[in-house]
């Protein structure tokens, strides 16, 4: 497929997902972000090639949360979103039509940030995404790759952490009850780990330094990321879309932002 | 080696260099270092471990004293401009190191990206990157690995690419901080070949800094030795070095190569009792996945009581992963371990500790408390004992391991020696009936590795059970037993000397002959 998201550079990518995120937070009804979330699952299974198995087990997760979510907006919703008349009640919950159309409103906003999440998790690269910064947005190359290098330590930080265990095991460290054995056990966790990790950070910082770099933001770049026509196509059509929908859902009347109906 | 015409004009010239860490000042790590480094000259740096030979590399160029608390005096000449009349990030891109620890050297995800990002700093054009990525590659035979990602590669593939990625700088020196240390023996020798290849293209001098010669041997041409006290010793061709100072490189912990050796080998230093027939701890029809991935396969080993066993094999041959099976940090997915005749899953956590004791290859990840007298008494005081018994026997470990002076010194604080003489010390705490090692002689020097030993055979003697994770030939050859792994299998089970026999197995394996039988190996 030509249009396919990876290929979008990912600083555009990010605000193009980041909008609509946003936008779609302040929206109360239900009309808008379930319109959205129709076309983020349009895209994500026409413009990625994501398999559908692998993003439902993903997406699962966002599934119950927002369920959850959504439940307990309902039975808690305030004042201002309560309104209409009372549907059902038990116990001391009063269950009414605005309330349970708060909840459904905030269970499909969840969906819609799951979904947005997953099509720029799952599309793209994060050495791309750094670059991307760095190219596009101007961030400094000490901190791009300051973070590019750190995501060389997530791994090895986790294999350390284990074998610290394994070593505290084999002295009969064992698991301590109580707070303060909780804190003693994360101090003697933390000072090898750290003392280690700190040690790691040096070393690569000064390899890094060894091979040349300086921080200097005049370099060249092997990787050109640019922003070509088809990126802003993407922007376009993400937050065109999303006006559209807003559209709509005005001249249609069901829109509602912050409990105001508009 | 290679003929030296006649005077050579030094690429680096140091005068007076003294350079010493500010928390403590009164003892400077060197003192007053005159040397040179010559153009197409191979030279070794050689010294204790702690005596701050990779610190020197770092002086020279350009990056300490300013990255450190520290404070540097006299002066360095590079093509006989002074150093400090550098710009920032100049004088790196003339002399290129690589360090000892692949893990923390890299910045990037994939070789390409790596070697990249080198070329970037150098600013050449994103056009000629591709061209020069690929001949590099090709000149340190990993051709095809662009893509890779740098974490899944070997220790030794690492190195090579951290070698490609100094090379790239075109330097005019090129220091390497004990690049093989943690090397399967095969590895460790094709890298060494690898130097002395590239070495002969340009016009490069090299430094070599390493506490065993052994395998550089062949192609340096002089050799810097500096003493504890950060003196330089020696500055000598080696031939004359190894026959008329040995006393002196004795005296300052470093390796002889073997072949001017007169210490005995551990093989000979070691007095070969007869195991027992009773086993202490068998494995039976192991098997050990990781991630869908298959690390032991069906593997059978016993050690017997007072045996010295030593597995080897190559990285990620699953040597680590089998002795955390033996000792429970790991449950196999098939297959039975059993200690002192029961299944090791029945065995209470807190009595297997007693009687099993495990020492990881970095020594910190062992320690608890605060104090090494602590330390030493962490177990015993779990154990019951009355304050009098546990300063009675604290002392007594301490006195062993030479620790009496450190009592309460912190045990992070202490110097690499040291701390590895606390893990051993650790451990025995109790009354082990077998010990497992995880590579302990990895990057400690000659004189800590010999102290090791002779402390293991001491334990040894004593009808203690001791299995060890080496890549040192020379340790194997000592051993009762050794057991060979490739690919998750147990490939040889045997003595040394019908090991030795097995040419082919020696290869497929990547191992290599001990010093002692390597003369007939040509090399």
């Amino acid at each position: 497929m030509t249009c396919m998201i990876s290929s979008i550079n990912p600083s555009i990518k990010m605000v193009a997902v980041l909008i609509p995120g946003i936008l779609l937070g302040l929206t109360y009804d239900v009309f808008t972000p379930l319109l959205y979330l129709m076309f983020i699952l349009v895209v994500t299974f026409t413009m990625t090639d994501i398999p559908i198995t692998r993003w439902l087990k993903l997406f699962s997760p966002f599934l119950i949360l927002a369920s959850g979510f959504a439940w307990t907006t309902m039975l808690y919703a305030n004042q201002t979103f309560s309104g209409g008349e009372t549907l059902f009640s038990f116990w001391i919950f009063e269950v009414t039509a605005g309330s349970v159309q708060t909840g459904i409103s905030v269970g499909l906003r969840s969906l819609c940030f799951g979904a947005l999440s997953l099509m720029f998790i799952l599309t793209t690269d994060s050495t791309k995404l750094m670059l991307s910064f760095m190219q596009q947005c101007k961030l400094s190359p000490k901190i791009t790759y300051g973070i590019l290098a750190g995501y060389r330590f997530l791994p090895i930080f986790q294999h350390e952490l284990q074998i610290i265990r394994q070593a505290h095991r084999i002295r009969g460290v064992t698991r301590e009850q109580g707070i303060k054995g909780r804190v003693n056990q994360f101090r003697r966790y933390a000072i090898p780990l750290l003392a280690n990790g700190i040690r790691k950070a040096e070393r690569v910082a000064i390899a890094m330094e060894s091979k040349g770099f300086t921080g200097d933001p005049d370099r060249t770049h092997y990787r050109k990321m640019v922003a070509r026509k088809r990126d802003w196509l993407f922007f376009v059509l993400m937050i065109g879309v999303l006006m559209t929908v807003f559209a709509l859902s005005y001249h249609l009347g069901y829109l509602k932002i912050f409990g105001r109906q508009f | 080696m290679k003929r030296l015409n006649g005077r050579q004009q030094p690429v680096l010239d140091v005068r007076n260099f003294s350079f010493s860490y500010d928390e403590i000042i009164e003892q400077p790590l060197f003192n007053r270092l005159n040397f040179t480094l010559n153009q197409n000259e191979i030279t070794l740096l050689m010294g204790a471990s702690g005596a701050g030979k990779s610190s020197l590399a770092l002086c020279l160029n350009g990056l300490y004293p300013e990255a450190v608390e520290g404070t540097a005096s006299g002066d360095i000449f590079f093509q006989g401009k002074n150093i400090q009349e550098f710009e920032r990030g100049e004088l790196t891109k003339e002399i290129g190191i690589v360090f000892q620890d692949p893990e923390s050297q890299f910045c990037m995800i994939t070789v390409e990206d790596e070697l990249a990002f080198t070329l970037e700093n150098r600013k050449i054009p994103a056009s000629a990157i591709r061209k020069k990525i690929m001949e590099m590659l090709k000149a340190v035979g990993m051709e095809g690995f662009e893509r890779h990602k740098i974490h899944e590669l070997s220790g030794g593939e690492k190195q090579k690419i951290a070698l490609a990625a100094v090379l790239l700088l075109e330097p005019k020196i090129l220091i390497l901080d004990e690049p093989t240390a943690n090397m399967d023996p095969l590895s460790s020798l094709e890298f060494i070949r690898l130097v002395e290849e590239i070495q002969n293209v340009p016009q490069m001098s090299v430094l070599i800094i390493e506490h065993q010669a052994r395998d550089w041997f062949e192609m340096i041409d002089r050799i810097l030795l500096i003493g504890r006290d950060g003196h330089l010793l020696a500055d000598d061709v080696p031939k004359h070095l190894f026959t008329k100072q040995k006393r002196l490189l004795k005296r300052e912990g470093v390796f002889l190569p073997g072949e001017f050796s007169e210490v005995p080998a551990f093989r000979e230093s070691r007095t070969q009792t007869s195991p027992s027939a009773e086993y202490v701890l068998s494995v039976r029809g192991l098997s050990f996945s990781r991630r869908k991935q298959e690390v032991l396969k069906n593997v059978n080993m016993d050690v017997r009581c007072g045996e010295f066993v030593v597995i080897a094999g190559e990285n990620g041959a699953g040597k680590s992963t089998l002795i955390q099976v033996m000792a429970g940090l790991l449950s196999p997915d098939a297959g039975e371990v059993f200690f002192s005749g029961r299944l090791l899953k029945k065995w209470k956590e807190n009595e297997l500790r007693k009687r099993m004791g495990f020492v990881f290859q970095n020594p910190e990840h062992q320690f608890i408390t605060d104090t090494v007298y602590e330390e030493l008494t962490f177990g015993m005081k779990r154990n019951g004992l009355s304050e009098q018994e546990m300063e009675t026997a604290a002392g007594e470990l301490m006195e062993q391991f030479h620790l009496k002076e450190l009592a309460s010194c912190n045990p992070f604080a202490l110097s690499g020696g040291q701390k590895r003489r606390l893990s051993v010390a650790t451990v025995l705490d109790a009354t082990p009936d077998i010990l497992l090692f995880d590579e302990p002689t990895f990057g400690q020097d000659a004189a800590t590795t010999m102290e090791l030993m002779d402390y293991i055979m001491a334990l040894q003697s004593k009808r203690k059970a001791i299995v060890f994770v080496t890549h040192d030939m020379d340790i194997a050859d000592a051993a009762d037993r050794v057991v060979v792994f490739k690919e998750g299998e147990v490939a040889f089970d045997g003595i040394p000397d019908s090991l030795w026999q097995k040419e082919e197995l020696i290869r497929r394996a990547r191992l290599r002959l001990p010093t002692r039988l390597r003369k007939k190996e040509g090399g």
